[in-house]
């Protein structure tokens, strides 16, 4: 093993000891990540659910007006859990204008009212409620629910009244057989496509707002300590510096990220069913090129967050300048999931981010287009080249041991 | 015996921007002695240890070893303390020295048994397995010192070592200072604090804005410039002026001239500072 291969191992050993030996930043990097996810997707919902249970099961007062009552959408309430009361009006003016029942509303004496007028054949009606109370809100939905089963009962009855077959009339276009079944993809290009559709974007969020962090702590955080006067006196040359924190804060992130994409598969595999999402079929190329291209990008994150906050002569310098950085991830990660693959022009996989994140994109699809590759392997290349030469330019400044302190 | 020469600094120039901190420096280390650099803040001192440590580059001029080899080139024949000390307070003591020791190439056994010889001079035996977290000024000082010795330097450099010490740390680690002498090392020793360069040092180089002002055992200074104390002598040398330190330059650009020019802090209109120059 070389002295420099064993400085570079030594640097990032130590900076990973360092790091897991924070508690505040295992729980920032590692256990929220992997914990939000599974709250999200399963405790969310069911909490969701117990409060749309207990709504269902509450007593609704609806009050109807009009100058008749039809029997069949009365008969549509369930009577359980609503409560109706009738009163006779006749209408002078729009249906839609609360007048008296504007305070009785708001003021929650009823959660609904339900005005019914009818005028030669057609029945109008319309609903006052208060928008901002669930109960409110709940009442018109079932309001609207018995007036559409009321409405279809009314059309089917004009339908045989004129002489004609509901069935055929209501329906006269239909599929025939199972619609999944007449899908030409594979169920794993399935799964592929729909892990193209989040994979790429929260590879990219994740790895950027990952290294953050880490990146800060030991940059702009050993010079704010005073350490890395210490640490350039040492036999070891910059370029093996910035190697050693490279690979530390590139292991911090690769776990992080990998925990975290865990996360967010277990929760979508827990919630859906189990032909939801399946596994991709990828070829081996296309997994080995999947890994070099989150490699590549990578490097080049991580290089420049590095340099980035090297520049910086403190941590709170660091953290303003990497914080709103992360745009510059977010908007091309979410531009890209809009592009369409199909047909798609070569210029768009030398853009940097884009075209790592496209790449990504058409490999989960099994889609090895080789002047893709090559266009979007090349451009990474330069571009991670780039990141670690601005990275190495920042680690070679002398003022790196000076401090604001 | 005439001391062998280890280290030589040749006319070396050292700018910052526009600030010149070393101005035309020469000296030369030799082997077995203890050379204090003395000077007020802002003097050079840092500056010219850095250079030695091959933190920084000369702007002109070289820093060089016995052998011929620039100094930055063969680091590992020194053992530096920054005036920072330098410690990662979420690893034990004896981690942060061997962390250092494995970048120099040391093995643990080696570094561990050095480290436990000078420990034990220090009392620090029973606080190697502690994290540095909680280590009093003086404690981190001595692990700084135990970590720039592990790996056996040749030139040790220290950079106000005892500084916000109390009495018995301070007193310690001078006597290490002396025992690392007495043993072949040799040690420079930056400071502004007279009585101690007095004290510990064989040799005393007083530097003022970047120029050696005088070098010499401290008796040689006394008499040079007739004075019965080392204080007069260094107060006949450095009449000059301090100059004013200009480290961030970083506003210079026409973004920077903008932004110091509406959100500069202002005086309070009718006070004039004398000598301030408030567009300097």
């Amino acid at each position: 093993m070389s002295n420099s291969f064993h400085r570079v191992k030594t640097i990032a050993k130590k900076e990973v000891i360092e790091f897991v030996r924070d508690w505040r930043t295992i729980v920032a990097i590692i256990i929220i990540p992997i914990l939000m996810f599974p709250v999200l997707f399963i405790v969310f919902p069911i909490l969701l659910e117990s409060e749309a249970a207990e709504l269902d099961s509450r007593i609704i007062e609806i009050e109807v007006q009009g100058e008749q009552f039809p029997e069949q959408l009365i008969e549509q309430f369930n009577y359980s859990t609503t409560e109706i009361t009738f009163q006779n009006i006749t209408f002078n003016e729009s249906l839609s204008i609360p007048g008296d029942d504007f305070d009785r509303v708001r003021n929650m004496e009823l959660d609904a009212v339900l005005r019914l007028n009818k005028s030669g054949e057609i029945w109008y009606y319309s609903i006052i409620y208060l928008s901002t109370s669930e109960g409110s809100t709940e009442a018109r939905s079932r309001i609207i629910e018995s007036l559409i089963n009321w409405e279809a009962n009314l059309t089917e009855v004009k339908i045989v009244e004129g002489g004609l077959d509901v069935d055929s009339t209501l329906d006269p276009l239909r599929y025939d057989g199972d619609i999944s079944k007449s899908d030409v993809a594979t169920e794993g290009e399935q799964a592929g496509l729909i892990l193209s559709l989040f994979i790429p974007l929260v590879l990219a969020i994740w790895t950027f707002s990952s290294a953050i962090q880490p990146s800060i702590d030991m940059t702009a955080g050993e010079r704010e300590r005073g350490t890395l006067e210490a640490l350039l006196g040492l036999p070891c040359t910059r370029n093996e510096l910035l190697m050693g924190k490279w690979l530390g804060v590139a292991s911090i992130t690769g776990v992080g990220v990998m925990l975290q994409i865990v996360g967010l598969l277990f929760a979508i595999g827990y919630l859906a069913t189990s032909d939801f999402i399946g596994i991709p079929d990828l070829s081996a190329p296309a997994i080995i090129l999947i890994i070099v291209s989150i490699m590549l990008f990578a490097i080049m994150v991580v290089a420049l967050e590095l340099a980035l906050a090297m520049r910086s002569h403190s941590v709170k310098e660091a953290g303003s300048i990497l914080g709103p950085a992360i745009i510059l991830i977010i908007f091309p990660a979410l531009f890209t999931q809009v592009i369409n693959l199909d047909g798609i022009e070569s210029f768009w996989f030398s853009i940097p981010v884009i075209n790592v994140l496209l790449a990504l994109r058409e490999l989960l699809l099994d889609r090895v287009i080789i002047e893709h590759v090559l266009i979007w392997s090349l451009t990474s290349v330069f571009y991670a080249a780039l990141a670690a030469l601005y990275a190495a330019r920042q680690f070679k400044r002398e003022d790196i041991v000076t401090t604001l302190s | 015996m005439p001391l062998e020469s280890l280290l030589t600094v040749s006319n070396v120039f050292k700018n910052f921007g526009d600030v010149i901190a070393l101005d035309g420096v020469s000296l030369e280390i030799n082997s077995g002695e203890i050379v204090g650099l003395v000077g007020s803040n802002g003097a050079g001192k840092t500056t010219l240890l850095r250079l030695m440590s091959g933190v920084y580059r000369p702007s002109k001029g070289s820093v060089t070893l016995a052998d011929g080899n620039q100094v930055h080139n063969m680091r590992n024949t020194l053992g530096v303390v920054p005036e920072s000390t330098g410690l990662y307070s979420r690893l034990t003591a004896w981690e942060n020295i061997r962390y250092h020791s494995r970048l120099y190439g040391v093995s643990d056994d080696i570094s561990w048994k050095r480290t436990l010889k000078f420990a034990e001079s220090l009392e620090m035996e029973d606080n190697l397995s502690r994290y540095t977290r909680g280590f009093s000024r003086g404690m981190r000082q001595k692990t700084a010192l135990l970590r720039a010795l592990a790996h056996g330097p040749r030139v040790l450099l220290l950079d106000e070592p005892t500084a916000g010490l109390d009495i018995t740390s301070a007193r310690t680690v001078r006597s290490l200072v002396k025992q690392v002498r007495n043993e072949g090392g040799t040690v420079i020793y930056s400071t502004h604090q007279l009585y101690e360069a007095q004290q510990v040092c064989d040799r005393i180089i007083i530097i003022h804005n970047g120029v050696i002002k005088a070098d010499g055992s401290p008796d040689e200074l006394m008499s040079t410039t007739d004075c019965s104390s080392l204080e007069e002598a260094y107060v006949h040398l450095t009449q000059e002026k301090a100059r004013m330190r200009f480290e961030d330059k970083k506003s210079d650009g026409s973004l920077g001239k903008l932004w110091n020019k509406l959100f500069k802090p202002k005086l309070p209109q009718g006070i004039n500072l004398q000598g301030v120059d408030e567009d300097e």
